[in-house]
């Protein structure tokens, strides 16, 4: 149970990911699809940034001392680093798409994804 | 200096990416000679770096200093310089072509036509010539944005179209990042030659398994492998000519690539033929592409659509020699990667051309244009020889080597379908050209007076001329080309 429990980041993972896959396939709003894709972004930032997490483990900023270092005391900065790249990936994506929903509208008056294709 | 050789290539075309908001603004008619002057250029260094290699081996670029399993490298061997000088030379004849149907369909968007092309042409060198897993991720964003922007820009549909594929492109490149970080979390390392060696000291985990899983199939969104094509047919049919004709040949290509690079380069061929089935899963795929795609193309009316499918086909050729796992095979896929691009950059530029002088967009209306566009027609004809595997065009030799890989691995039912596809091709072809050229019945418009005003502009001309003319040449030299690839773009004992 307890270990149940340990792993709860990575069954908040999988359901956001599971989630928005879910909301992107039900909905027919393109804003709620949008919605469900960035919740599938977003969970995987979550994936990454709990891999780089330790228990007890501080910032990972390396003071200059004598004493060895010990890595287990420092949270792994890595996935974090790799994770503000997704996030600015992330971020672009939703710019390029929140410009097409914005052009989609202007033609069609509508974002309902049946009502587009009944207007063609 | 010539270890920067890499990060020269992409330098090129992103720089001027850059730079080009600036040059539309000082004047609107120096964009396209611009990119055209880029590409150009990184196809130049990309030969440069082709010739060293060939003489003194792979080259390797730090980013920044910083040595490889903690630093970002790129590296360039014989695989990927190949590429890159495909990427260019692709690039560069369309942004000639593109000129007159940009001019025409897209008049107050052309600098950001080219900044969107330049950027997708840098987001796919990157890709090429990543060392690095996640930087392999970046690029393939930056390529995905830049062709969906670039879709949008069509007509009809082409916004739905457009939404659609970024949609699945983003699921893709989702899941493919989730991949390397199930990789990263069983083995602490992103570089590829790292993550090689640590693969081939340690049995796989579950966590590897189920990363690998994650990183095919998101690949296969983004090569738009059958059952997973759904956004290609729309987003080719609806893009502008110039857009289709630029991303058909390149942007399925290069997630293809990056596959053969993790799958024979990081995975390693033991391990694909002893430890882990996913070469047989993607080898099923592929066969069901060929055959599916070839039969959903001959049902499109429309010809951009048809050619789309018949996109999705090669495709699962090209996965098929890959899946076989034997240096025959895979020489023959790469080779057919480079034919493949030829001759889909041909066909879209014919559609593009058939478009933009007679508006003429479904396949059995290509009569119409007898005797009015006979060079278009000639090019035509000669590119879908090539799709029908015909001697002296390249495709024959590819899918020849496919084949005669598939039969040594003892595979004679992907033998078979490719032969089945192409026989299928061939038959939908001559009734194509049966219409196109014999029929007599067809309605024609009244002869006209000078054929030359009625064949597409100048610049299309050139641009199809020099695709059709690569089709032969590639048949023609696939001798020295081949020993060229086997002797530098096979990955180590395979």
């Amino acid at each position: 149970m307890s270990e149940w429990i340990g792993h709860a980041h990575f069954w908040t993972f999988i359901f956001l990911l599971l989630f928005g896959l879910y909301v992107m396939i039900t909905h027919k709003n393109l804003i709620k699809k949008l919605i469900g894709m960035y919740l599938v972004q977003t969970s995987i930032i979550l994936f990454f940034l709990s891999l780089g997490a330790k228990k007890g483990a501080t910032v990972p900023i390396l003071f200059l001392s004598e004493a060895p270092v010990r890595p287990d005391s420092y949270a792994n900065p890595l996935p974090h680093v790799l994770m503000l790249t997704a996030i600015v990936v992330g971020v672009s994506t939703l710019g390029v798409s929140l410009g097409l929903v914005i052009l989609i509208y202007r033609r069609y008056k509508t974002l309902e994804e049946d009502e587009i294709l009944r207007k063609e | 200096m010539h270890t920067a050789l890499p990060a020269l290539i992409f330098l090129f075309p992103f720089l001027s990416a850059i730079l080009m908001p600036i040059v539309g603004r000082v004047n609107r008619r120096l964009c396209q000679p611009v990119t055209v002057l880029a590409l150009g250029g990184m196809g130049m260094v990309s030969l440069l770096a082709l010739i060293h290699l060939l003489q003194r081996g792979p080259i390797r670029y730090p980013f920044g200093g910083w040595a490889p399993p903690l630093g970002i490298e790129w590296v360039l061997d014989g695989l990927s310089s190949i590429l890159t000088l495909l990427l260019s030379f692709i690039g560069m004849v369309v942004a000639v072509y593109a000129g007159p149907t940009v001019h025409k369909k897209l008049p107050t968007k052309v600098t950001p036509f080219y900044t969107l092309v330049l950027f997708l042409m840098s987001g796919l060198t990157g890709m090429v010539l990543a060392g690095d897993f996640f930087n392999l991720f970046v690029f393939l964003e930056v390529a995905s944005l830049s062709g969906y922007a670039l879709v949008a820009v069509g007509e009809d549909r082409a916004l739905l179209a457009a939404f659609r594929y970024l949609i699945l492109g983003t699921i893709g490149a989702s899941f493919y990042l989730l991949g390397v970080g199930y990789l990263y979390a069983a083995t602490g390392t992103l570089n590829m030659a790292d993550l090689s060696q640590y693969l081939s000291q340690v049995p796989y985990s579950k966590t590897v398994l189920l990363g690998l899983a994650f990183i095919a199939v998101g690949l296969s969104i983004k090569m738009a492998l059958f059952p997973l094509h759904g956004w290609l047919p729309d987003a080719y049919a609806y893009a502008p000519d110039a857009v289709s004709t630029l991303m058909a040949p390149l942007v399925t290509k290069v997630p293809l690539y990056a596959l053969i690079r993790i799958a024979f380069w990081v995975l390693g061929v033991e391990a694909l033929r002893d430890r882990f089935p996913l070469m047989v899963f993607l080898g099923w795929m592929g066969a069901s592409a060929t055959i599916a795609g070839t039969i959903l193309a001959f049902m499109q009316p429309d010809f951009k659509r048809m050619l789309a499918y018949f996109s999705v086909s090669e495709i699962g050729l090209i996965m098929v020699g890959i899946s076989v796992v034997n240096p025959t095979a895979l020489t023959g896929a790469i080779l057919h990667i480079i034919n493949h691009a030829f001759m889909m950059a041909c066909l879209f530029s014919v559609a593009g051309a058939a478009i933009h002088r007679h508006g003429i967009g479904k396949v059995f209306e290509l009569s119409q244009l007898r005797g009015k566009m006979p060079w278009t027609l000639t090019a035509f004809t000669i590119a879908f020889l090539s799709m029908i595997g015909i001697p002296p065009t390249g495709g024959f030799f590819s899918k020849w080597h496919i084949i005669l890989g598939a039969i040594e691995a003892r595979h004679y039912l992907f033998a078979s379908v490719i032969v089945g596809s192409s026989l299928l091709t061939a038959l939908y072809f001559f009734r194509v050209i049966q219409k196109t050229f014999f029929d007599g019945n067809a309605k024609l418009d009244p002869p006209p007076l000078s054929w030359w005003r009625m064949e597409a502009p100048p610049a299309m001309l050139f641009g199809m001329g020099i695709f059709a003319l690569g089709i032969l040449l590639l048949g023609i030299f696939n001798a020295p080309i081949i020993s060229i690839l086997m002797a530098v773009a096979l990955p180590r004992n395979l």
